[in-house]
C-alpha cells in the first residue's frame, strides 16, 4: 500500500514536472508565426493585462475582430483580466518589476507613473498614431503629463456630434409607471408631487399581488450607498460631479453632503417614515434582497442610476405586466429651474491604456491602436459587419432588425466577434461617426426606438416624448465635467477624507431619516457637527482649485 | 471514585523532574546522539526561517511610507506616523472593542459547541447514522461567506425571516424584529453564523481526539455501572482535554483576527457602530488606498497582542501542570 | 416513527439511556436539517433560471428548471484543465505537507530531543507573524518559484496549527511502545514509520483533511503568483474569473441591452447569484465525495490496547 503510493507519488511529479517544463518553452513571449508572403512583419503576441474590467482571457485572434486585425497589422494580444484586489496585484507588479507589455491600470494609475512603469508615447504617436492623434486632438492637453509626455491613451474621444443616451441608465428617480396610467399620466417635476402621487396610490392600493406595497425604497448597501446619498444632488438640479456641486457662474465646488439640499431630502425621508411609507428595510437590506424587492412588482417608487438594477428590469419585463415596469422621471425640488439627470459630454482623462517598459518593439502596439481608431474598424466594434449585422437604409442611418438586434445583443455572440474584448479600454471613439451615425449603437435613435414594446409606446406617446430620455432637459455645458475625475492620489489626505465623509453620511444618514420626528433636528445637528470636524474646506479648495483649472483649459 | 484514577493516555507525563544538565559539550553530544532526529527536523527548521522568517524584512515598511516602486532600503522613512493613525484614529477604540468581543463570542461558542457535538456524535450508538450526521454538519463549511451572509439575511429578514416567523408562531416576540438593524445583536449574530457554518468542521478534530481514548476504559466503566453522563465527564472529556487546552492555546494568540468577510458583508448603515473591526479598517485605510505602510503597522500590532496572549496563555497552562505548546 | 428512532439510538440499557438517546437522535435530525438547507438552497438556486432567480423566493426547489447556469460556467474551455491542476495541487500537495509535518512533529514530541524547545517555538511564532505581502513575493521571485507549479507546493509546506495538532497526539501515545521498540533496536525513522504514524492515523487522516481541502480552495496564492501562467491555473481560480465575469457583465448590461431583451422574450441570461450557486455546487461536490474515505478513520473508535502487548 505504502509503496505504491510512493510510486504514484513519483508518477505525477514527473508528470507535473514535464507539465511544467514544456509549457517554459512554449508561452515565450513574441511567438513567431511568419506569413508565407515574406511581406507583412512576423505576427507578435502581447500581453495586455486589464486591471478595470473582468473578462474572458482569450486571445484576441480568437475572436473574429481579432483575427481581422491580426491580418491587417500582425499583431495579437494575450489577454489577461483582473480577478482579485487590483492594489495587492499592482503592488507586487511594480515592485518586482514584472510587468506585462499593455495595462490598463486603472485607478492605480498613479503607482504604475510614480514607477515609471510606462514608456512616454509622444514620438510613437507622432511616427505611428496619426488616426489617435487626429481622434483625440482637442483632448491631448487633458492627459498630456506635467513632464509634457503623455504616457496612456484615454478612451472615448468625442467626435463631430455628442449622442445623448435615449434610454436612462443613469441616476433618476423611479415610478411603476401604472401609477402615472392610473392617474391619467400626469407630469410630474417636483419631489412633492412624485411623493405626493405615490402616497396617493399606496393608500388606495396597500396590496400588490397579495403582499404589502413598498411605497419607497433606496439601495444602500456597501459602496452602493452613493446611490443613496447622491440624490439630494440630483434633486438641486446638478449632474454627478462627485461629492461635489460645482456652481455654473463662479466654479467654486461646494460638498453638499450636510447641504440644506440633503437636509430636505432626508427631511422627506423622515416624513415618509413617519407615515409608515417608507420601507422599513431600507438600511438593511443587501443588494440581492433590493433586487429581489423592485422584481417584486410591489415597490412603487427609488432613487437609483439606471446601470445598477437592470437584473431587476429583466425579471420585471419577463414577468409580463408592463405597468409594474419602472419609468424615470426627472425629479427636482420645488424652485429649481431644470434638472441636470443627464451627463453632460465628458471624457474622463485620468484612466487609460499604457504601454510597459517591457514591451518589446511598442511600435507594432501602436500601430495596431492606430489600426483599430479608424472609423472602419470602429463600426466593425460597435456595430458589426454591414448586412448581417446591422443595416443602412435610404438616408444613410443604421438601424437594426429585429433579428439583428437578437443576434448582436446575446453575450455569446458579443464574446466570439470580439465586441466584449475591443469596446472599451482600447483607444476608442465616442459620439458620432462622420456620417452622422452614434458611434455606440444603444445611442442611436433608431436602435432605442426599435427596443421599444408597445407597451412602451403607450407612455411614450402619452407624454408626447419619442426616447424616454426626452423627459430630461439637456445637459448644460460644464467644461470641467466630470469633477470626480480629479486626481486625487491613493492614501492622500482627500482620499482619507471621503473614505471618513462616506463612514459618517452611512451611519449618520440612516439615524436621522429613521428618527423620531421631534428628534430630526437633533440627528442633523450630530451629523454636521461631526462631518464639520472633518477638514471640508481643504477638500473643497482641491476641487474648486482642480475645475477652475479646467475651465482655463488646464487639465 | 474509581474513574477518576484511571491514567489516560493523551495525559502529558510530568516533566522537568529530571535536572537538565547544560553546556555546549554536552549539547554537541547530545547532537551527535540525535543525528536521526536533527536530520528529520533541521531541513524544515532551514525552510521555517527563509519561508517565514526572511519576509519579516518588510516590517521596516510600517515605518516607511512605502512606495512599491523603489526598493526597500530606498523608501521614505515616515518614523511611527502610521501607527500614530491607527492608534489616533477615532474610532479606532471602537473597532478594538469589536475585534476583541466577536473573538471572544466565536472562541467560546465555537469551542463549546464544537466539543459538545462532538461528545453527542461520539454517544451515537448508529455507526452509520453518526456518520451521515457528521457528513452533513460539515456541508456549511463549503459555503462562501457571500452565500452564507445571503442566507443569513434571509432567516432574519423582518417580513419572511424564519426566525422571525418562529418566534411569531410562538408567542415570543409581538412585534418581528429587524435582527440586522439592532446594532447590539450584531456580535451575537456573528457568533451564531460562526457556530453553524463551522461547528460540523471545527468538531473533526475532537472526533479524532475521541478516537485515540482507549475503549478499555469504557469498558471498565461499565463494568463499575457508571452512567452514560459520567462516562462523558470522566473519561471522555478529560481524553480530549490536552487537545482542547493545545487549541485553546493557540487561538487565544489569534485573538485580533475576528473574521472579516461575515462582518463586512452583513454590515449596514444601522449596525456598523458594532460591525466594524480590525481588518474592514485596514482594508479601508490600508488596502483598498493602495498603503501597505498602515497595513504592516496594523500587522505588527496585531503581532504583539498575538504574543502576548500566547505567552500569557501558555504560562497559565504551565502553572495549572495542563498540557502547554511548548 | 418511534420504532425509527430506537433502531437509530441503536442498543441501549435503562430508562436514562433512552431517553439520552432519543433526544439526542432527535437533535441530530433537527441538526441535519438546519446544516443541510443551505446546500439544498444553493442546489435548487443553482438549477433555476438566472433572472427568475433574482425574484427570490427559491427555497428547496427551483422554480423554473434550467440547465444553464451550469453549462454557461463549463462553457469555459480552461476548467478542465484547471481542475487537473486543482488535483494535481490538492493530491502531492497534501501527501508532502503531511508527511514532512508528521516527521517534524515526531520530532518535537520526543522529550530529550536538544532541539524540541527550539523548533516549537520557532514554529509556534510563525502563526502569529506576518512579513506582508510585497516582501513575499519577491522572496518567490528571488527562489524563482513564480510562474512554476511548486509555489502551490512548497511555501505551504508545514501549516504550525497541523503540526501542534500531530504532535500532540503523538505524545499522547504510550511511551512504553516506543520504549519497546528502542529495546528491539528501532532507529528515529522506523519509530516514526512503524509506530507514530499508523497509530496516530485518525489524526493523519484529519491533518490530511485539512490540508486538502485548503489547497482545493485556495485561489489567492494563484491569483498572486500565477496569474499570467494560464496552465497553471486552477478550478478556484477559473471559477473566481467566471463569477467576476458575470458581475461585470450586469453592471455593464445597459438599459439599451435590457430592452433588447424584452423583445424575443427568452435570452438566456446569469447573474452572479446563479454563477455562484452553480459554482458552489461544483467545488463542493468533489469534497464531499471524497469525505466519507477519510471518515472512517476519525469516526469510529480505534483500539490501543491491541498494540500495547
Amino acid at each position: 500500500m505504502f509503496k505504491r503510493s510512493i510510486v504514484l507519488l513519483g508518477l505525477s511529479l514527473s508528470l507535473v514536472l514535464a507539465a511544467c517544463s514544456n509549457n517554459d518553452s512554449s508561452t515565450g513571449n513574441n511567438s513567431s508565426n511568419t506569413n508565407d508572403s515574406g511581406e507583412t512583419p512576423e505576427v507578435v503576441t502581447y500581453h495586455f493585462f486589464n486591471a478595470a474590467t473582468a473578462g474572458r482571457d482569450v486571445n484576441t485572434n480568437e475572436t473574429t475582430l481579432g483575427a481581422m486585425f491580426e491580418e491587417a497589422t500582425g499583431v495579437n494580444f494575450r489577454m489577461e483580466h483582473l480577478v482579485g484586489d487590483i492594489n495587492q496585484r499592482i503592488g507586487v507588479m511594480v515592485a518586482s518589476g514584472d510587468y506585462p507589455d499593455v495595462i490598463v491600470p486603472d485607478d492605480t494609475i498613479d503607482t504604475l507613473l510614480d514607477a515609471k512603469a510606462l514608456i512616454p508615447l509622444n514620438d510613437l504617436l507622432e511616427e505611428h498614431g496619426q488616426n489617435i492623434l487626429a481622434a483625440y486632438d482637442e483632448y491631448l492637453h487633458m492627459f498630456t503629463q506635467d513632464d509634457g509626455n503623455i504616457y496612456y491613451i484615454p478612451f472615448g474621444a468625442t467626435v463631430n456630434e455628442f449622442q445623448p443616451n435615449p434610454n436612462i441608465d443613469q441616476g433618476a428617480f423611479w415610478i411603476q409607471r401604472g401609477i402615472l396610467k392610473e392617474y391619467g399620466f400626469p407630469e410630474i417635476n417636483t419631489l412633492d408631487e412624485y411623493l405626493e402621487i405615490i402616497t396617493r396610490y399606496a393608500a388606495e392600493n396597500p396590496e400588490i399581488d397579495g403582499m404589502r406595497t413598498i411605497p419607497f425604497t433606496g439601495l444602500t448597501y456597501d459602496w452602493r450607498f452613493f446611490a443613496f446619498s447622491n440624490a439630494p444632488n440630483h434633486l438641486a438640479g446638478y449632474p454627478n460631479d462627485g461629492g461635489v456641486m460645482i456652481d455654473m457662474e463662479t466654479h467654486e465646488a461646494t460638498v453638499y453632503a450636510d447641504s440644506e439640499y440633503t437636509k430636505e431630502w432626508l427631511k422627506s425621508l423622515n416624513d415618509l417614515n413617519a407615515d409608515g411609507l417608507l420601507d422599513q428595510e431600507m438600511f438593511v437590506m443587501n443588494y440581492d434582497e433590493y433586487l429581489a424587492k423592485l422584481s417584486s412588482g410591489r415597490v412603487l417608487g427609488f432613487f437609483d442610476y439606471g446601470w445598477q438594477f437592470g437584473n431587476a428590469r429583466n425579471a420585471l419585463r419577463d414577468a409580463g405586466n408592463p405597468d409594474r415596469e419602472f419609468m424615470a422621471l426627472p425629479i427636482v425640488f420645488d424652485g429649481v429651474e431644470q434638472d441636470q439627470y443627464l451627463d453632460p459630454p465628458s471624457f474622463t482623462s485620468n484612466r487609460g491604456v499604457g504601454i510597459t517598459v517591457n514591451a518589446e518593439n511598442p511600435e507594432r502596439i501602436i500601430q495596431f491602436f492606430d489600426h483599430i481608431i479608424q472609423e472602419e474598424q470602429q463600426k466593425k466594434i460597435m456595430w458589426g459587419l454591414e448586412g448581417e449585422h446591422y443595416t443602412v437604409d435610404e438616408d444613410g442611418r443604421y438601424f437594426q432588425t429585429e433579428e439583428q438586434i437578437e443576434l448582436v445583443q446575446n453575450q455569446q455572440f458579443r464574446e466570439e466577434f470580439g465586441m466584449t474584448t475591443f469596446e472599451w479600454n482600447w483607444p476608442r471613439l465616442n459620439g458620432s461617426f462622420e456620417n452622422g451615425n452614434a458611434v455606440e449603437p444603444r445611442r442611436q435613435p433608431e436602435v432605442a426606438l426599435a427596443t421599444y414594446r408597445d407597451a412602451d409606446r403607450e407612455y411614450l406617446d402619452a407624454y408626447g416624448i419619442s426616447t424616454f430620455a426626452e423627459l430630461f432637459a439637456d445637459p448644460q455645458e460644464r467644461p470641467w465635467y466630470p469633477a470626480w475625475s480629479a486626481n486625487i492620489e491613493q492614501g492622500s489626505p482627500h482620499a482619507i477624507f471621503e473614505e471618513r465623509a462616506n463612514e459618517l453620511t452611512r451611519r449618520h444618514y440612516a439615524r436621522i431619516v429613521l428618527a423620531e420626528p421631534a428628534n430630526f433636528e437633533k440627528e442633523w445637528n450630530d451629523f454636521v457637527e461631526a462631518y464639520r470636524k472633518l477638514d471640508v474646506e481643504a477638500y473643497e479648495n482641491f476641487f474648486t482649485d482642480v475645475v477652475q483649472a479646467r475651465v482655463r483649459g488646464e487639465w | 471514585m474509581s474513574l477518576q484514577q484511571t491514567p489516560t493516555p493523551m495525559m502529558p507525563s510530568p516533566q522537568g523532574a529530571t535536572k537538565r544538565p547544560k553546556g555546549i559539550k554536552y549539547f554537541i553530544k547530545k547532537c551527535g546522539e540525535q543525528k536521526a532526529l536533527l536530520l528529520m527536523s533541521v531541513p524544515f527548521l532551514i525552510w521555517l526561517f527563509i519561508f517565514r522568517y526572511v519576509p519579516l524584512a518588510g516590517w521596516a515598511m510600517a515605518f516607511q511610507d512605502f512606495r512599491p516602486a523603489r526598493p526597500l532600503l530606498e523608501q521614505e522613512w515616515a518614523g511611527f506616523k502610521h501607527f500614530i493613525f491607527l492608534f489616533t484614529d477615532p474610532r479606532f477604540f471602537e473597532v478594538l472593542r469589536n475585534t476583541l468581543a466577536m473573538s471572544l463570542i466565536n472562541l467560546v461558542l465555537g469551542f463549546v459547541t464544537a466539543i459538545g457535538l462532538a461528545i453527542l456524535l461520539n454517544e451515537l450508538r448508529n455507526l452509520a447514522f453518526k456518520r451521515v450526521v457528521q457528513t452533513i454538519s460539515y456541508m456549511p463549511h463549503f459555503l462562501s461567506w457571500v452565500v452564507a451572509a445571503g442566507l443569513v439575511s434571509a432567516v432574519l429578514s423582518v417580513e419572511s425571516g424564519i426566525i422571525n416567523i418562529i418566534l411569531n408562531n410562538l408567542g415570543i416576540i409581538k412585534n418581528n424584529i429587524m435582527w440586522l438593524g439592532v446594532g447590539e445583536y450584531f456580535w451575537g449574530i456573528i457568533g451564531a453564523a460562526d457556530v453553524w457554518k463551522n461547528v460540523g468542521w471545527n468538531t473533526i478534530i475532537y472526533l479524532a481526539a475521541i478516537t485515540m481514548i482507549d475503549t478499555e476504559q469504557y469498558e471498565a466503566a461499565e463494568i463499575d455501572g457508571a452512567s452514560r453522563l459520567q462516562r462523558i465527564w470522566y473519561i471522555t472529556l478529560p481524553g480530549m482535554k490536552p487537545v482542547i487546552i493545545i487549541l485553546l492555546i493557540m487561538n487565544l494568540g489569534y485573538i485580533l483576527e475576528s473574521g472579516f468577510e461575515a462582518q463586512y458583508l452583513l454590515m449596514n448603515p444601522m449596525n456598523m457602530d458594532f460591525a466594524e473591526n480590525l481588518d474592514i479598517f485596514v482594508l479601508r485605510y490600508g488596502i483598498n488606498m493602495g498603503n501597505f505602510s498602515l497595513a504592516t503597522a496594523a500587522g505588527i500590532f496585531k503581532t504583539v497582542v498575538s504574543f502576548i496572549f500566547l505567552f500569557s496563555a501558555n504560562h497559565i497552562a504551565k502553572r495549572m501542570g495542563e498540557a502547554r505548546l511548548f | 416513527m418511534n420504532s425509527f428512532l430506537s433502531k437509530l439510538a441503536g442498543k441501549r440499557r435503562g430508562v436514562d439511556d433512552l431517553i439520552f438517546d432519543t433526544l439526542n437522535v432527535i437533535f441530530m435530525i433537527f441538526l441535519c436539517i438546519v446544516m443541510l438547507y443551505p446546500m439544498v438552497n444553493t442546489l435548487a438556486v443553482s438549477f433555476n433560471e438566472a433572472t427568475d432567480t433574482v425574484r427570490g423566493g427559491i427555497y428547496l426547489f427551483p422554480r423554473e428548471f434550467t440547465f444553464y447556469n451550469y453549462q454557461h460556467v463549463f462553457g469555459e474551455s480552461q476548467l478542465l484543465h484547471a481542475g487537473m491542476i486543482s488535483v494535481l495541487r490538492t493530491v502531492i500537495g497534501t501527501a508532502v505537507s503531511v508527511f514532512c509535518t508528521a516527521m517534524v512533529a515526531y520530532t518535537i514530541s520526543r522529550k530529550d530531543f536538544v532541539l524540541k524547545k527550539f523548533v516549537t517555538i520557532a514554529f509556534v511564532l510563525t502563526m502569529y507573524l506576518n512579513g506582508g505581502l510585497i516582501p513575499t513575493y519577491l522572496l518567490m521571485r528571488e527562489l524563482s518559484l513564480i510562474g512554476t507549479f511548486w509555489i502551490y507546493i512548497i511555501p505551504g509546506l508545514i501549516g504550525v496549527f497541523n503540526l501542534i495538532v500531530v504532535r500532540s497526539f503523538i505524545e499522547g501515545l504510550p511511551e512504553t511502545i516506543f520504549e519497546s521498540a528502542r529495546i528491539d533496536g528501532a532507529g528515529e525513522f522506523t519509530q516514526f514509520f512503524k509506530i507514530a504514524l499508523p497509530l496516530c492515523l485518525p489524526v493523519i487522516a484529519t491533518v490530511s483533511l485539512f490540508v486538502a481541502v485548503g489547497q482545493w480552495n485556495q485561489w489567492f496564492d494563484v491569483f498572486l503568483y500565477n496569474s499570467s501562467r494560464p496552465e497553471l491555473s486552477t478550478l478556484q481560480y477559473e471559477l473566481m474569473k467566471i463569477l467576476q465575469n458575470s458581475n461585470a457583465a450586469v453592471s455593464g448590461g445597459s438599459a439599451a441591452s435590457a430592452l433588447a431583451a424584452s423583445q424575443s422574450g427568452a435570452i438566456e441570461t446569469v447573474t452572479p447569484q446563479a454563477v455562484r450557486a452553480a459554482m458552489t455546487i461544483i467545488v463542493s461536490v468533489p469534497i464531499i465525495c471524497v469525505y466519507p474515505f477519510l471518515q472512517k478513520y476519525f469516526v469510529k473508535g480505534l483500539t490501543l490496547g491491541g498494540v500495547k502487548g
